[in-house]
């Protein structure tokens, strides 16, 4: 099968080599320098191209380039970089002459010559059709405080929207251009130097309550170059069945020719929680006691049943004895060298990156353990449980083999140790038991089997019970990718991509004998180890030719095929009852296992007509067709068309020139679409173990139904919009807007529970439609020899909306709901309206009280979205005292969503210590919601749903490069240090915790903000030196 | 700028591609996944479908699979056996009697329970064709649907749905009257009675006499029901084990171990003093005291079930001579009536002959209490405190746990479960007809 494939690549390949080369000596050498206008220093690793033709080259360390086989006749020969105005100049070449055009580029926050990375490869951004975001990595990741890949994506494109997790190593959410599948997952696919790599947002296979590690945080941003973030369908066309919800596009670094640079840096940080927490409250009768439950509560004051002597209050999170929160702390140290020659250059970086989050175990508990336990050490995982220790190396090599050939070989590997806290939606978590609090510090508990013990306001598990559950996540991945270009004459161009990303994950929990929380047999011990091998291979091979049809429309054919093949495969293991002391599995006097594959496979071909005009109008139509394993029987390829235009009007002679520098108009149409899983479409039994009279004997059970008709989800976009730059391009605008369907929408069609079976099997029957605008403005507001300063406003607003759900009925849970004419999983729930008609200042909603002042509404009503529907940042760059001094900061607002406070909805509806329950000051919506929760008939949540609006301070940064005197003292050629911080502050009218702490449950992505961890403050340190 | 041949050079790798695509395409895109089975098919497949289906029954009564509460525990919550010192909103307003149609807990029960007689049907027709004898293997399959339908009735309003699988196709099923229900329990039970060949036969016999007399006891005939009893031996008893790879003992999860649930004791006025009593039948458990898993409600435990794979009762001789012993107090034969309550109570020790309380009420709430102290936890007592009011003329607020509930706010009035949201995919299907008992 796959060696059938290989071979008829490897064949292709060969007949591309066999292909005419005599060009090369029949055309024109064009060689010559690119240098920086302003400072006349050479630009390295511009790109220099022929307009028309497959020829381009870069320019190695002193700004030269050299391109051979340049066709005789009129050619126009563009450079240009990132972050500079690209140069064009025209030229009339002359077979076996040689001309000589040289470059000067200046600076420009925009270019339309910039070139992206698109599924074909390389193109200039004039020519593509679709909004295309483009990331500068490098200096970012140089200058601000990213930690991973979510801090590096947040808030720096338009229509992209990040909530990154909040605990050291959780994965945050990404969604481009809302969510667009009801049932699937709504993530963005990564592609990494031209292969598909792992992107799974929740991967562990041991939950600690609702937080997960990500695989995209595995790659490192100090690694990247450059990010284009490819938003929707009608730009992911050709990238093919799964690429729907956009495609994150990572070039890593490559090298460049000249003298080995070096870079070193190191950062260092403290992590801390500034984050106010909700305080316990408690209502005192003449019965209580500090160990009994009693307490007098304000439903029960107003209908008679007691009367409260006092309130007390306690917030052990204010606490030092009681506290989890410590100083966490940051420090990552990395080394990179590039250089090479004009034919072989390279890049290798090494990274050692450490995390510890600010958990920490109070010191009372500590002295527990130290009693308990005879031992003056802490263990540092009970005592620190969330850290996260990474190494990272990278080898890129690009080798120009000869004039039409060159190969690029990208590695990276990455070796991890993450240890994650007990959170979130956990019975023995750190969230459950801190906000659960019985409201008075000196709380005497009697755990089962255990003798009464102060809690020091916990709720039931303490910090060292919680913090001896050691949850470890250990990773070792590879990502390793070559490509191999190939220009057999200046009009062709075959293009071959191939590699594997391998993650070897082992997740373990252990929990030793008597270590951990009084709750069902945990006291008695256990260990799980998990082992999964993740294989994903792509294969990917085009051709192009580049040509020039009558009345001078060029023209650029390409087609390719594109293999892609997803592996996991795991084990599992569990031993309970572990013999004091042990910590492996086979120590459990219970033991069981566990063994699980999946596997995808995807064979696409796709091709694709480009036609330009003059260089400034563009037309590009295409098709992908896609098989796919998972697809059912009955249902045999998929098509994905797509066509797109772009007009540089700017460009035409009738333009006037003046304030507008540029103009381009664009847009697009194309679609592709969501796979479903790999075992969907078939009909499945389940082996299971059987307790048979007592005997455990093998049994069957039917575990899916299948749908022999599945196919997958297609999602269509039209985009049309304009980029303009001003005022000599020191103003840029970017405005797009869109329209998203989802048609043949995959929903998880419950089967009605009177058919037995499984609960729901997948059906292509649902529709889901998003609209939105985007818009980007940069404008470069001070451009002075020592000062500048620059700007960012980028905003958009997305409306989702499920336009059918094929004739099912509504999706309805007990908060969200999937119903037509409404967003996906948007927040529905039972309202009440609440006054105090007595006057006596407490809110009743007892139904049999005889003064009712809460009322809830019938049915449940539509609340609002559970993803923000709009997104404006505000990006600004200061530049001081000979621009040596670079301040740069980030406001971040969300709009529109709404969150489930269910960290206060527990506190009022179960652990009752949240105000409203018990004091009689508090004000009266916080009273209503309590009571419409817990003690009104209907225990609506509605009171807890909330709007999410911030405005959150995300980053601020001061960059210092040092005079380069003073750097040479120390050998470098550069020196800067950089003081940085993150979540510096936020305005927000939510009553939680924080609107963006949550965990994501479910592949809509819902955020949960249940017991859980808000984002904490991080300040670094850190300083770059080249040398 | 020239223009190559475009066309001609294209023909070759265009050509190829389409070899490619011709002659890779369907066998690259085979993958084997050794997690699943597709077929059963052979004598061993045909047990393992038997066995598949116990396991139904165990995760839909008694708990285990990623269901952690079973129709035992989870219907004595709605009735008074058991108190929810659980922070599970789906716990909670089931005990309160507030149970919304989206209750997931309440769904799943209902899937479980529909599992057992249409995974039963595939098994039947899989021992009929690969493994015929011994023949009490079907006669088993055919007493856990009439099993499973019975529970259904006893627990769900009227109009419940039920649909079949047949060649993997759905076939939507109108809901029915809960007497209907008990029909098809009979008629499942009946055909369990005709298959009873090979060793297990008798026990077969006897599981299927009890499921038919309960049936028929929840059609309000007692005589017949007595009569279908009468062969069963009082030390009789079916019970549903556990694996503790797969189906842990969902009271002991629940209570012992979670201490999500706390045994009922007087609830809601109307509440059997389950705890208090010190009764023989319901020893105390080992951790009792202080607070529930949500830290409010106070801790009871009971001693049936300490470990995680103690089994459960389904069908016991007892409860045939239960069966009997209303029988005879609906025929006002009180003489059998105690009789009948005390072979019964001779069985354990520390339990005194019972003497006639004098008056037809008190004769009633006697046989209940038995029947609730004897059967505490095995998924009876919802099904009587329904039968109390319709076979007995007890109002709903006398029978089931009333006036303001524990945690806060008044009980409801639900005295069964809703057919859950999910039937409403159902084509056939609305809602419930009635909530009446």
């Amino acid at each position: 099968m796959t060696i059938r494939v290989l071979r008829g690549l490897a064949v292709l390949t060969a007949v591309l080599c066999l292909a005419p080369a005599a060009w090369a000596q029949s055309g024109a050498t064009v060689t010559g320098r690119v240098t920086d206008v302003a400072s006349k220093a050479p630009l390295v690793g511009a790109r220099v191209a022929v307009i028309g033709t497959s020829l381009v080259t870069a320019t190695n360390a002193d700004g030269r380039y050299r391109l051979v086989g340049v066709p005789a006749g009129a050619q126009t020969v563009r450079a240009y970089l990132i972050g500079y105005r690209a140069g064009s100049r025209a030229m009339s070449a002359t077979a076996g002459g040689t001309e000589t055009l040289d470059f000067e580029m200046s600076i420009a926050a925009f270019s339309l010559d910039e070139f992206v990375v698109t599924a074909t490869g390389e193109e200039s951004k004039r020519s593509v059709g679709n909004a295309v975001s483009t990331v500068d990595v490098s200096p970012l990741v140089a200058t601000t405080p990213i930690a991973n890949m979510s801090d590096l994506l947040v808030g720096k494109a338009p229509g992209v929207v990040v909530l990154p997790g909040s605990i050291t190593g959780a994965g945050g959410r990404v969604r481009i251009r809302g969510n667009s599948s009801l049932s699937l997952s709504n993530n963005p696919i990564y592609v990494v130097d031209g292969i598909r790599v792992a992107s799974d947002v929740n991967s562990s296979s041991i939950g600690i309550g609702g937080s997960s590690p990500s695989r995209v945080n595995d790659l490192n941003p100090e690694d990247i170059e450059a990010i284009d973030i490819v938003r929707g369908p009608s730009a992911a066309t050709l990238y093919g069945t799964d690429a729907a919800n956009g495609v994150i596009v990572i070039r890593t670094k490559r090298g460049k020719a000249g003298r080995t640079v070096w870079n070193a840096y190191t950062e260092q940080g403290t992590i801390t929680d500034r984050n106010k927490y909700p305080t316990a409250y408690r209502g005192w009768r003449n019965t209580s006691t500090a160990s009994n439950t009693t307490q007098c509560l304000l439903n029960q004051v107003v209908t008679g049943i007691c009367a409260q002597d006092s309130v007390s209050s306690y917030n052990l999170w204010e606490d030092p004895e009681s506290s989890p929160l410590g100083t966490g702390s940051r420090n990552q140290t990395g080394l990179q060298a590039s250089g090479g020659t004009d034919n072989v250059r390279f890049f290798v970086a090494g990274e050692f990156e450490q995390e510890t989050g600010v958990y920490k175990l109070p010191a009372a508990f500590a002295n527990r353990i130290y009693a308990g336990r005879n031992t003056t050490e802490l263990p540092s995982e009970l005592d620190r449980p969330n850290a996260l220790r990474r190494v990272n190396f990278r080898a890129n090599v690009n080798a120009t083999l000869n004039e039409k050939m060159d190969v690029a070989v990208s590695t990276g590997f990455v070796t991890s140790r993450l240890r994650l806290p007990q959170t979130d939606n956990n019975a023995v978590g750190v969230g459950s038991n801190a906000f659960g609090g019985p409201g008075f510090k000196n709380y005497t508990f009697t755990p089962g089997g255990a003798p009464a013990r102060n809690n020091l306001g916990w709720r039931a598990s303490t910090p060292d019970e919680i913090f001896a559950f050691t949850n470890q996540q250990d990773i070792n991945r590879s990502i390793t990718s070559g490509t191999f270009n190939y220009r057999p004459n200046s009009w062709l161009t075959g293009r071959a991509v191939g590699g594997l990303d391998f993650i070897a994950r082992q997740d373990t929990e252990l929990c030793r004998r008597d270590e951990c929380a009084y709750l069902a047999t945990i006291r008695t011990g256990y260990k799980a180890h998990n082992r999964t091998n993740f294989f994903n291979y792509t294969g990917d091979v085009s051709m192009a030719a580049t040509y020039t049809l009558p009345k001078a429309i060029g023209a650029k054919s390409t087609i390719g095929v594109q293999y892609g093949k997803d592996n996991n495969t795991r084990n599992l293991s569990y031993g309970e009852n572990l013999v004091p002391g042990s910590t492996i599995v086979s120590a459990g006097s219970i033991q069981t296992a566990g063994e699980a594959t999946i596997t995808s496979v995807t064979l696409g071909y796709f091709a694709e007509q480009q036609l330009s005009w003059k260089d400034r109008v563009y037309l590009t139509g295409a098709i992908r067709s896609d098989r796919n394993s998972a697809f059912g029987n009955q249902f045999a390829r998929v098509y994905y068309p797509k066509v797109s235009l772009s007009y540089v009007l700017s460009d035409e002679p009738f333009f006037p020139k003046g304030f507008i520098s540029s103009l381009r108009l664009r847009g697009g149409f194309g679609a592709t679409g969501r796979q479903p899983g790999g075992n969907d479409a078939i009909p499945i039994f389940s082996p299971s173990t059987v307790s048979y009279d007592n005997v455990d004997s093998p049994g069957l059970v039917l575990s899916a139904l299948g749908n022999a008709n599945l196919k997958p989800e297609r999602s269509q976009e039209l985009e049309a919009g304009f980029d303009a730059s001003f005022a000599n391009s020191t103003i840029n605008l970017e405005v797009t807007g869109y329209s998203k369907r989802s048609k043949d929408a995959l929903i998880n069609r419950t089967i009605p529970g009177s058919v037995g079976g499984p609960a729901a099997r997948f059906e292509n029957i649902g529709e889901v439609r998003n609209r939105g605008i985007e818009a980007s403005l940069n404008v470069v507001a001070v451009n002075a020899k020592s000062v500048g300063w620059d700007f960012t406003i980028s905003g958009s607003y997305n409306k989702n909306k499920i336009v059918s759900l094929g004739g099912t009925p509504p999706n309805r849970g007990t908060t969200t709901s999937d119903i037509e004419g409404y967003p996906i999983q948007a927040w529905w729930m039972r309202t009440y309206t609440f006054q105090d008609k007595n006057g006596d200042g407490l809110i009743t909603g007892d139904t049999a009280s005889a003064v009712r002042e809460l009322f809830v509404t019938d049915t449940a009503v539509y609340i609002g979205p559970s993803l923000p529907a709009a997104e404006l940042t505000f990006y600004n760059t200061f530049e001081f005292f000979g621009r040596k001094l670079r301040i740069q900061t980030l406001l971040d607002s969300k709009l529109g969503g709404y969150q489930l406070n269910g960290t206060e909805r527990i506190r009022c509806d179960n652990r009752l210590n949240c105000r409203g329950d018990v004091d009689p000051k508090a004000p009266l919506w916080e009273q209503a919601r309590a009571i419409a929760v817990r003690v009104h008939p209907a225990r609506t949540q509605a009171g807890f749903a909330e709007k999410t609006n911030m405005l959150r301070f995300r980053e601020l940064s001061l960059t210092y490069t040092l005079p380069t005197k003073l750097s040479r003292v120390f050998g470098s050629t550069r020196s800067t240090f950089t003081v940085a911080g993150r979540n510096l502050g936020i305005i927000t009218g939510y009553s939680g915790i924080d609107p963006e702490g949550g965990y994501f449950g479910t592949n809509v992505g819902v955020q949960s903000d249940f017991q859980t961890q808000p984002p904490p403050t991080y300040f670094t340190f850190r300083l770059n030196v080249a040398f | 700028m020239h223009t190559p041949n475009v066309l001609g050079r294209w023909l070759r790798p265009l050509a190829l591609a389409g070899v490619l695509s011709a002659t890779a395409c369907d066998s690259i895109l085979e993958v084997n996944d050794p997690d699943i089975i597709t077929t059963a098919t052979s004598t061993a497949a045909a047990l393992a479908l038997r066995n598949g289906v116990v396991l139904r029954l165990a995760q839909s009564m008694s708990g285990g699979g990623d269901n952690p509460d079973g129709m035992f525990p989870f219907s004595g919550l709605l009735a008074d056996e058991w108190q929810s010192g659980d922070s599970f909103e789906q716990r909670n307003s089931t005990d309160q009697r507030v149970i919304a149609t989206t209750n997931s807990f309440v769904a799943n029960l209902f899937r479980r329970v529909h599992r057992v007689r249409i995974e039963g049907a595939s098994a039947i027709a899989s021992l009929r064709q690969y493994a015929p004898t011994p023949t009490s293997n079907i006669g088993l399959m055919f007493a856990l649907a009439g099993f499973a339908e019975n529970q259904l009735g006893e627990n769900f309003c009227n109009g419940i749905p039920f649909s079949e699988i047949d060649n993997g196709a759905i076939i939507f099923g109108p809901g029915i009257s809960n007497d209907s229900t008990f029909g098809r329990a009979i008629a499942h039970a009946d055909s369990a009675r005709a298959w009873i060949g090979g060793t297990d036969g008798p026990r077969i016999t006897s599981l299927a006499a009890i499921i038919k007399g309960r049936a028929l006891l929840n059609r309000n005939k007692p005589a017949d029901a007595a009569a279908a009893v009468a062969a069963v031996p009082t030390a009789f008893a079916y019970q549903i084990t556990h694996s503790i790879n797969t189906s842990d003992n969902a009271t002991w999860l629940q209570n012992i171990s979670l201490k999500r649930y706390t045994v009922g004791n007087s609830e809601g006025t109307n509440g059997l003093n389950f705890r208090g009593a010190n009764d023989p039948r319901i020893p105390a458990g080992p951790t009792s005291g202080g607070v529930s898993f949500d830290g409010v409600a106070p801790y009871l435990s009971q001693g049936i079930w300490v470990n995680r794979t103690d089994p459960v009762n389904m069908a016991t001789g007892i409860e045939a001579r239960l069966i009997e012993a209303e029988a005879a107090l609906r025929a006002d034969n009180i003489a059998t009536f105690l009789a009948k309550l005390n072979e019964a109570r001779a069985t354990k020790t520390g339990l005194a002959p019972l003497t006639d309380p004098g008056t037809a009420d008190e004769r009633v709430n006697l046989l209940f209490r038995e029947r609730a102290f004897w059967m505490f936890g095995t998924g009876h007592r919802h099904g009587d405190l329904r039968r109390l009011i319709r076979q007995y003329n007890r109002s709903a607020n006398s029978v089931f746990p009333t006036g303001n509930w524990f945690k806060g706010g008044p009980y409801g009035s639900d005295i069964n479960f809703p057919i859950p949201f999910e039937e409403t995919n159902n084509p056939n299907f609305t809602t419930c007809t009635d909530r009446n008992a």
